[in-house]
């Protein structure tokens, strides 16, 4: 009884000092957010002339007017973005899972030296123009949809951490069980280990869809036609566009020149942010209690 | 989950299959050109320029599609970099080794440097055949210009403008405060401190991210102080009177450097600008056109001028702007040098006859000349009056002046100016009347010799140089020792004799005396 | 004790090879696709690797320019700045290793043991937010709380009566900005990393850990952490891999190229970017990736190593 007690009593000091570390943590990480949001929906002689503030010293959609002057291309780079992030990340995902299983299972003996091959590709580069001359003149990726997905479906990052949060989550055990009743690897791979590694393909999967969402070199480098922009890229170049408009020496009156920059860099944050921020909790109920327990047991 | 795979493996399939597609039938009759080029085959060549692509394209290159199958049996495919890192693109493009026929040059796109290293194919003998008519329109200052190693790897743009710089401020506080006209240092700074009382916010002089060390101030005032300190000095602390080019003479260490120095202290002390300008993030065209800056001076060049009366006038038309051109002080300007604009085939093309002839029709053809320029008559534009007119306006038009950014294919002939540039038209009358060719922006110094200080110097210029322009170290006259100890250490000495000694061939090679 | 029905007899040689492909070949079949990717996207672009030896001429192309020995690499070694800019890219490397992983697992542990499930979704959700700031937004916020005149900071200083503070001219304040800054962005990101692990060590532990007495300390102590272990020791190796590679972003917009913060903040990919775009050589670049490539090589190898002695199953490869 008094064992009981004294446990609880300690427990809750721990709760009590944890929930006011993760609140000030938590505020501390979502001021400068507020600041973004503030700032997107304030016109750009506010801040040029004020600086930022928590709310909006004067409203204003100026910036959000300027990035949906044209609407049907940015739904079109929103669509884009899409697309290439569920693909990437469901093809990306089974790959990188699929390869973290065979590098965990220790009756694999030259795991070690395919870990090392994939590994060793983030030690050496051969540098952007080889890459671009082998993309564009030999794999004929040029201008081509599945250039934003292909290059990023592998990461030997997330290979490792899957391979160790699959040892961490399927016991050697059970995999032996499966292989005396005679099933294949491929078999065990779908059957068991997708279900039962659950928190490690919820986190590489949403990292993958991260990377994804996020990226713009591939269509900066890669992409000229407009019409493929993805979402990242086509904000980001249309800021470029107005800052580079500026730094031109331009023969005669730049007509519709006075673009907002500051105000529309943070308008492009939340533009770009909105969508992830509803994937998120969603993903996150698979970082609750692992579903391993009971699988050995029986 | 292995649905998807498949889905995927036969998107894969998919997309290569149509990579496999149809080349067109090569016509086999036998076509040639006035000049007696031969057209006989169809191609697509490839064109590239900088920027973004205006909205409207599909439709202006099919239109000049239709005028160039017609007169040359090929078509035109245009492309652009975009401008987000569009300098490492232009390098990818060139050393991939894509086929591609016409792209634009500069020397601030490292245009000599290029050429040297064989990027751009050698077009001084294909000009008078592929391309008699536009060989002819540039003059012979053009191409000399535009030389390297005594070849033409580039046709350069025949308009023959000013990006000489100046300062803008406002008019109307100048007048609010009973100002004198701004036209020297010392009404520049009575100017500035008057109104910085005055004027809560706002904040004297101010310089672009980019640059970072504060080195605008530095140079165009000097340019201001110093009739003989052309734009672009000091390279590596030399300098050339423009009375005597080829003499270069150190100006870091010197008195001047000295004096001038202790003058932005001075202007520091007075809280002219922030003591935190070397890692500044604000823009200055926003500080200006917000209200926030009362003097703008970083590559304030007379276009920039009109495009802030423009964005300025529609949302403060109370206040006014001013411009002062440093050309009225020192009397030196020059417009720019024949290597600004221009238009290379690249080594890779294999169409470089047939690319130059369509560039000639491009530049001297009325036709192709105002498609590309100014959009499709009516529909995109009018002319009224001799000026250019839009249709409309930004958000309804998808092609605006020159928004194929050709400034390279700029015909004199046959331009069109919107009527708010007629104010830049009168600084470019006033400025032919002092004119000088420019001598300096022609040479590109080779830095392999000397790379290893170079970057030494670098380092020392952004650490010991910056805060002394920005006015930021105490004692000037000891700070000025200190840069200079650093700069010998990091062997200035070695490079101001290689830069010396270039700059001399090039005279020789350009005939400078 | 129960054996696999697999063999476990080694055999060696090329037999072996083959033996041992066969025997798991579905397991090899299934890597086939990562290994091609690999080849394809990361190996055969290596050749570039050449660069960093040549000055590049269009006329001869990679393999046609005119080879120039380690001339690339003198920019790096003999401009003076070798020293400098090694040293601060690997202290701060390490710096940020140390504090980050520790508060990523602090914050995992907490967030895993605290009951409210809102306020746990809420928190995580928060502390993610910083990853969708990015450094260039980053870099005007930090500018306008620490400038010299308007800045948030000097107001306040100034209000409570003290005296304004110069960040931009005071190259000592900034090892911890930037590792502040660093750590804001990247906490929430790998706190979900140690997250995951800890949602994989079964509830059993904790339940007969209660049972016996053990208090929270004691059981994060003893049960806890040993279980992250494996994964801290992953992520650590995978540091050390790129010791060399400072985050170029996070150095460019917080401080740009203000040259009096240099002692403190420029590191070699700040350096080398300054170099290379200045600069038109092609070669330059390969050069300096290459020497960060070959540091972290030898580095990771051996660290490697000793952790292989230590634990088989902890090591990298």
């Amino acid at each position: 009884m008094g064992k009981k007690v004294r446990a609880s009593k300690d427990s809750a000091v721990f709760s009590a000092v944890a929930y006011v570390v993760l609140a000030l943590i938590s505020v501390a990480c979502i001021l400068p957010f507020l600041l973004v949001v503030s700032a997107s929906f304030t016109d750009e002689e506010t801040i040029a002339r004020f600086g930022y503030s928590i709310l909006p010293r004067k409203f204003s959609l100026e910036a959000y007017g300027f990035i949906f002057k044209f609407p049907e291309t940015i739904f079109r780079a929103y669509g884009i973005t899409i697309v290439n992030t569920v693909c990437g990340t469901l093809a990306g995902l089974f790959l990188i899972a699929m390869t973290g299983f065979v590098l965990q299972r220790p009756d694999c003996r030259y795991r070690n030296k395919i870990s090392f091959f994939i590994y060793f590709t983030t030690l050496f580069q051969g540098g952007l123009i080889s890459w671009f001359i082998l993309m564009t003149r030999y794999y004929h990726l040029q201008d081509h949809r599945l250039v934003l997905i292909l290059p990023g479906l592998m990461n030997p990052f997330l290979i490792i951490l899957m391979k160790n949060f699959i040892k961490a989550s399927v016991p050697h055990e059970i995999i032996e069980a499966a292989v005396i009743d005679g099933a294949n690897d491929f078999r065990i791979f779908t059957d068991i280990v997708l279900s039962l590694a659950k928190p490690g393909l919820a986190t590489i999967g949403l990292f993958l869809a991260l990377a994804y969402w996020n990226d713009w070199f591939t269509s900066s480098l890669f992409i000229s036609t407009p019409a493929k922009y993805s979402l990242q890229f086509y904000l980001y170049n249309m800021l470029n566009n107005t800052q580079a408009m500026r730094q031109m020496a331009q023969t005669g009156a730049a007509i519709g020149v006075e673009a907002p920059t500051e105000s529309v860099r943070m308008a492009m944050a939340v533009v770009c942010t909105g969508p992830i921020l509803f994937l998120y909790p969603w993903v996150q109920k698979y970082f609750v209690k692992g579903l391993t327990i009971g699988a050995v047991k029986g | 989950m292995k649905r998807t795979l498949l889905t995927l493996v036969a998107l894969c399939l998919a997309a290569a299959i149509s990579f496999a597609g149809g080349t067109t039938q090569s016509q086999t009759a036998k076509r040639t050109t006035a000049t007696g080029l031969d057209i006989s085959q169809p191609v697509e060549l490839q064109f590239w320029m900088l920027g973004d692509a205006p909205k409207d394209l599909p439709a202006i290159e099919a239109e000049v599609n239709k005028l160039a199958m017609a007169d040359l049996n090929c078509t035109v495919k245009y492309n652009y970099t975009t401008w987000t890192d569009w300098s490492q693109k232009y390098q990818l493009l060139l050393t991939s080794g894509q086929p591609i026929d016409l792209i634009f040059t500069a020397e601030w796109t490292d245009y000599q440097r290029y050429a040297k290293a064989g990027a751009y194919k050698d077009i001084t003998a294909l000009m008078p055949v592929a391309a008699p008519v536009l060989n002819k329109f540039v003059d012979k200052s053009g191409w000399d210009g535009v030389k390297v190693g005594g070849k033409i790897y580039t046709v350069p743009a025949m308009y023959k403008e000013y990006v000489y710089d100046g300062f803008e401020y406002r008019e109307d506080l100048r007048k609010k405060y009973k100002l004198p006209e701004i036209n020297s240092l010392a009404t520049m700074e009575q100017y500035l401190e008057t109104v910085l009382k005055n004027e809560p916010g706002m904040v004297g002089i101010a310089e672009t991210l980019a640059a970072n060390q504060f080195s605008a101030v530095m140079s165009l005032t000097a340019e201001m102080l110093h009739p003989w300190l052309d734009r672009g000095m000091p390279q590596y602390g030399l300098a050339a009177d423009n009375a005597k080019p080829r003499e270069m003479f150190p100006y870091w260490g010197s008195a001047e450097h000295l004096a001038d120095l202790q003058l932005f202290k001075r202007w520091a002390d007075k809280g002219f600008w922030s003591r935190s300008i070397l890692s500044s993030t604000e823009d200055i065209a926003t500080m200006f056109q917000t209200g926030k800056l009362a003097l703008k001076m970083a590559g304030i060049n007379p276009n920039k001028f009109a495009t802030d009366l423009v964005a300025i006038k529609a949302t403060h038309p109370e206040w006014e702007i001013g411009y002062y051109p440093f050309s009225r002080t020192t009397g030196v300007v020059h417009p720019v040098h024949p290597t600004h604009n221009g238009y290379a085939v690249p080594a890779a093309s294999k169409n470089p006859e047939r690319a130059l002839a369509f560039f000639e029709k491009m530049v001297t053809d009325k036709r192709y000349n105002l498609l590309t320029q100014y959009g499709i008559e009516g529909k995109n534009y009018v002319a009224d009056n001799g000026y250019y007119k839009m249709v409309g306006d930004s958000n309804t038009n998808g092609f605006g002046r020159e928004s194929m950014n050709g400034w390279a294919w700029r015909n004199p002939e046959y331009m069109l100016f919107a009527p708010s540039y007629d104010a830049v038209k009168k600084l470019f009358a006033e400025f032919d009347k002092v004119a000088t060719p420019d001598l300096y922006n022609g040479f590109a110094v080779d830095y392999l010799p000397f790379q290893t200080e170079k970057t030494a110097l670098d380092s020392v210029t952004a650490q010991y140089l910056a805060p002394l322009q920005a006015g930021l170290v105490p004692d000037v006259e000891a700070g000025m020792a200190k840069f200079m100890a650093e700069a010998k250490k990091a062997g200035l000495e070695k490079i101001q004799a290689e830069y010396n000694k270039q700059w001399l061939a090039y005279c020789d090679d350009m005939g400078i005396k | 004790m129960m054996t696999t029905t697999r063999s476990l007899r080694k055999k060696d040689g090329l037999s072996g090879v083959l033996h041992e492909l066969s025997k798991n070949r579905i397991l090899y079949l299934m890597v086939v696709p990562t290994v091609v990717f690999f080849i394809l996207n990361s190996y055969m672009p290596m050749f570039g690797i050449y660069l960093a030896f040549t000055r590049y001429d269009f006329r001869g192309g990679i393999f046609g320019s005119p080879f120039i020995g380690l001339q690339n690499f003198d920019y790096l070694f003999k401009s003076g700045s070798l020293w400098r800019i090694t040293r601060n890219t690997v202290l701060y490397n390490l710096a940020f290793i140390a504090i980050e992983n520790v508060l990523e697992i602090t914050m995992a542990i907490l967030l895993s043991r605290i009951g409210g499930r809102v306020f746990k979704r809420t928190a995580q959700s928060l502390m993610f937010l910083p990853y969708f700031v990015s450094y260039v937004i980053l870099g005007v916020f930090v500018y306008n709380l620490l400038n010299y005149e308007k800045g948030l900071v000097n107001t306040v200083l100034l209000s409570l009566g003290g005296e304004k503070f110069d960040a931009f001219n005071t190259p000592r304040f900034w090892p911890f900005g930037l590792t502040a800054a660093y750590i804001w962005k990247t906490v929430g990101y790998g706190t979900v990393i140690y997250l995951a692990s800890i949602s994989s060590i079964s509830d059993e532990y904790y339940e007969s850990a209660q049972l016996d007495g053990a208090t929270v300390l004691q059981q994060i102590r003893f049960i806890t952490l040993p279980l992250l272990k494996p994964t801290f020791i992953t992520l650590f190796l995978l540091s050390v891999g790129r010791i060399m590679r400072g985050q170029f972003e996070l150095f460019y917009n917080m401080v740009g190229g203000n040259g009096v913060l240099f002692p403190t903040t420029d590191v070699i990919d700040t350096f080398v970017y300054r170099s290379v775009t200045k600069s038109f050589d092609i070669g330059l670049g390969s050069a300096a990736g290459l020497y960060q490539s070959l540091f972290g090589f030898i580095l990771i190898i051996a660290v490697n190593r000793v952790v292989k002695r230590v634990n088989e199953d902890y090591a990298l490869f």
